[in-house]
């Protein structure tokens, strides 16, 4: 995938058209396609405890994007992302319950009020930028989170919200077999929607504006359009994200959305790499998966009898919040550019064995 | 699995010789068990998970439920959504979890869909109200929880109770004029989830509601907060946090010189929070649906008897970890219920549940209040433990006050 990024020498393209490629080679085409259509065929083989892993890689992965591109692309900060996720959530559920407006379409709407919404808590970066607009956007968290617990009208306060499940064509998709595929589809749409929109002009402007905002300006970038755009798609995806996610659950409360989250969404794309859409997904991924496998660890370890199971839950706990830590540490210690560089670095070892190059 | 228990019971109907058989079918069934042992809430979460964790070990070690073993699985959840919901999803589908033990908030309520839907009942800490209309009887009720159980008293419900004593504590002193009430806490789910049920009901018995007052749930100089309790002229306070944050309270009101009565929630009141808060705790209320550890009641010798089987001190335990063992001893008698009545399947759990009146786990008379859950109704308890802490001379002085019943009122159902 395109990736607006320096290139390896030997690695030629002769016309706009080929740089803009959103598959580099025709086997990567073919290669993503059928790992797609062979996912369709996941909830026949895989059980609830695997599906729900996928969607939850889904609707956090979309927000991570998002984030990705407020953060990696154009450059800027959010401390506020969970909340914007939460709004989301909110949003679709009470645009469905208050409105009737179906589910189907109230996620997207849900995407674009969240995309109002985090204009408007952006609009700050137009003056400010770095550990400034950090500390504006961290407002944003506070003052969104207490009007979860307050707006008893739009969240339903300490009580939370009830969302109906995705439904079309009077077919509910309401377990996890069948939400896998709504999941499925956003994920694959937001993800090519991002890939795509990075090769557009807006996509390249974003880029200036991170790389040297004065050039940017000079050649006629709106610097402060530009950022107050990246603020909106970016919570237009924590929105779609949200929603999804409350939809799934059927019950979105108040609790969770907070500083916690956002900062979660941080590690995703520094872990996965900034600036890249396929290391927001894979930052997403790890950061989903780690907790789990460490847990299965846990499990093994007491079932093979290594240590007894008592001490072990109790004592693992603390072990596993702090290997959490640890692993971010060292992924930014060496790997400071990502899975996605990771990714790249094996991908050309295996495309130019046995030379370097 | 449920169609195997199915067949298990026509197979003991059919005759002895499939006895056999079948009894290996049924040998074990499985409860999961979502603990907060280091995320936000292990304070009190750890004691209560830890009544569970050994209560589940005890009834194995009785016999299990009339001969099948609960398998059963500690994690440790950190009070993080993601984890409750893939740990959820990989007891349904892996072991074919019948029943599970929740605790918090959040995972109860990210799970209300799930459950109902997979027909397996949680018996959660999160003592919510909106959690106790299981069918969306009361019109305000968002979402109906009908596979939610908890052991206790609603959070609204034990509010009100304390509001209860609060208007008798009133009259008794002989104390004239309107007395003030003010909701004290952070701006929360938790926190926040009697607020409006509590305040009507306390201005209905005639107390002058003042405008609530906010403290971060976490611990720090709250002295600022205290000037305005002070300031607001109320008499009773309800303090809706728990842990550090209200030793913080208490300690910076003592220092302004606040002259309110602080009642506690159900998490807010126990020796752990008293002995942090030492010399500055003077006639603190607070809620318990269970004896104290310290009170002289038989039963309790069972309770002490769990724990010790899990080579756990026995010479105190908080009350949330007896709260613990009553939530799984009921859980495990209504599993006994299914178990001659069609088999251990979540659905007939759930009956269970509903099959004994004014009900108490054998043995647990004095230790679990009597309970009631109806299809209609999941208040189970409706009567509320008064205590007060005293310092005395470098202890704690615990002394139980009263006992306070509230009225069913429909309008109070889920609210």
């Amino acid at each position: 995938m395109i990736t607006l990024s320096m290139r390896p020498c030997g690695d030629f393209r002769t016309s706009y058209k080929a740089d803009n490629q959103i598959f580099e080679t025709k086997t990567i085409r073919w290669l993503t396609m059928a790992s797609i259509g062979l996912l369709c065929f996941a909830p026949m083989v895989l059980d609830a405890y695997f599906l729900t892993l996928f969607i939850q890689i889904s609707y956090l992965g979309i927000a991570a994007l998002g984030l990705n591109i407020l953060v990696g692309f154009t450059g800027q900060i959010s401390l506020g992302h969970g909340a914007f996720f939460g709004f989301g959530a909110f949003a679709s559920a009470w645009l469905n319950n208050s409105f009737g407006i179906p589910v189907w379409l109230a996620i997207p709407l849900a995407g674009w009020l969240t995309m109002v919404v985090g204009m408007l808590f952006g609009s700050p970066a137009a003056r400010i930028k770095g550990l400034y607009l950090a500390i504006a956007t961290l407002a944003a968290q506070f003052i969104i989170e207490d009007f979860f617990a307050r707006a008893e009208w739009f969240s339903g306060g300490a009580y939370g919200a009830a969302a109906e499940p995705f439904t079309l064509f009077g077919f509910a998709f309401d377990s996890d077999e069948s939400f896998f595929y709504v999941a499925l589809f956003a994920l694959v749409f937001m993800t090519l929607w991002a890939t795509n929109l990075m090769r557009s002009r807006d996509g390249r402007a974003f880029v200036a504006v991170r790389d040297h905002y004065l050039s940017a300006e000079i050649m006629g970038i709106s610097l402060n359009w530009y950022r107050l755009l990246s603020f909106g798609v970016s919570s237009f995806f924590a929105g779609i994200g949200g929603a999804l996610y409350g939809h799934y659950l059927g019950f979105v409360s108040a609790e969770g959305f907070t500083l916690m989250m956002s900062v979660q969404f941080l590690a995703m794309i520094i872990i996965g790499g900034l600036g890249s859409v396929k290391g927001a997904i894979l930052g997403t991924i790890f950061i989903v998966l780690l907790p789990e496998v460490l847990e299965s660890t846990v499990a093994l370890m007491a079932e093979t009898g290594l240590v007894s199971h008592g001490s072990l839950t109790e004592g693992m706990a603390y072990l596993k919040e702090m290997a959490i830590g640890l692993v971010i540490i060292l992924f930014l210690i060496f790997e400071p550019q990502g899975l996605a560089h990771r990714w790249k670095q094996i991908k050309a070892y295996w495309k130019f064995y046995p030379f370097a190059y | 699995m449920r169609t195997q228990l199915k067949k298990t019971g026509l197979a003991l109907a059919a005759g002895a010789a499939l006895l056999a058989t079948s009894a290996t079918a049924q040998d074990k069934v499985f409860v999961g068990h979502l603990a907060d042992y280091s995320g936000p809430t292990a304070f009190v979460g750890k004691y209560y998970a830890d009544g569970i964790k050994d209560t589940l070990q005890w009834i194995n070690k009785q016999g299990g439920i009339d001969g099948t073993t609960l398998e059963s699985e500690t994690i440790d959840y950190a009070y993080k959504v993601p984890q409750a919901i893939s740990n959820y999803k990989k007891w349904k589908s892996r072991k074919k979890m019948v029943a599970m033990q929740g605790w918090g908030t959040a995972d109860t309520e990210a799970l209300i869909s799930f459950v109902a839907k997979d027909q397996i009942p949680v018996y959660s800490a999160s003592y919510s109200g909106h959690l106790t209309d299981p069918t969306g009887k009361n019109p305000k009720t968002r979402k109906p929880a009908p596979y939610n159980f908890f052991y206790g008293a609603s959070y609204s419900d034990t509010c009100r109770a304390l509001v209860q004593w609060a208007k008798e504590d009133w009259e008794k002193k002989g104390s004239s004029g309107q007395p003030g009430f003010v909701h004290i806490g952070d701006n929360h789910p938790y926190p926040n989830a009697p607020k409006q049920a509590c305040g009507e009901y306390a201005q209905e018995l005639g107390f002058d509601v003042k405008q609530p007052v906010v403290v971060s749930m976490k611990p720090g100089d709250f002295k600022a907060q205290c000037l305005s309790i002070k300031n607001s002229g109320a008499n009773y306070g309800y303090v809706a946090n728990l842990g550090g944050s209200i030793v913080s309270l208490i300690k910076s009101c003592n220092t302004v010189g606040t002259d309110i009565q602080f009642m506690s929630n159900i998490w807010g009141g126990d020796k752990l929070t008293f002995n942090a808060v030492g010399e500055g705790i003077d006639n603190y209320i607070f809620p318990a649906l269970t004896p104290f550890w310290s009170d002289d009641v038989p039963a309790l010798e069972t309770v002490k008897n769990i724990a010790r089987a899990a080579g756990r001190d026995d010479s105190f335990q908080t009350h949330h970890y007896i709260r613990g063992v009553c939530s799984t001893l009921y859980m495990a008698e209504a599993m006994k219920w299914a178990k001659a009545n069609g088999g251990i399947t979540g659905a007939n759990i759930k009956q269970g549940m509903y099959a004994t009146k004014d009900w108490v786990p054998e043995g647990m008379d004095g230790v679990c209040l009597p309970a009631n859950w109806t299809a209609e109704d999941h208040r189970a308890i409706n009567s509320v433990n008064v205590y007060q802490a005293k310092w005395n001379d470098g202890d704690i002085k615990i002394n139980r006050l009263s006992q306070v019943t509230l009225p069913r009122r429909d309008d109070w159902l889920g609210y």
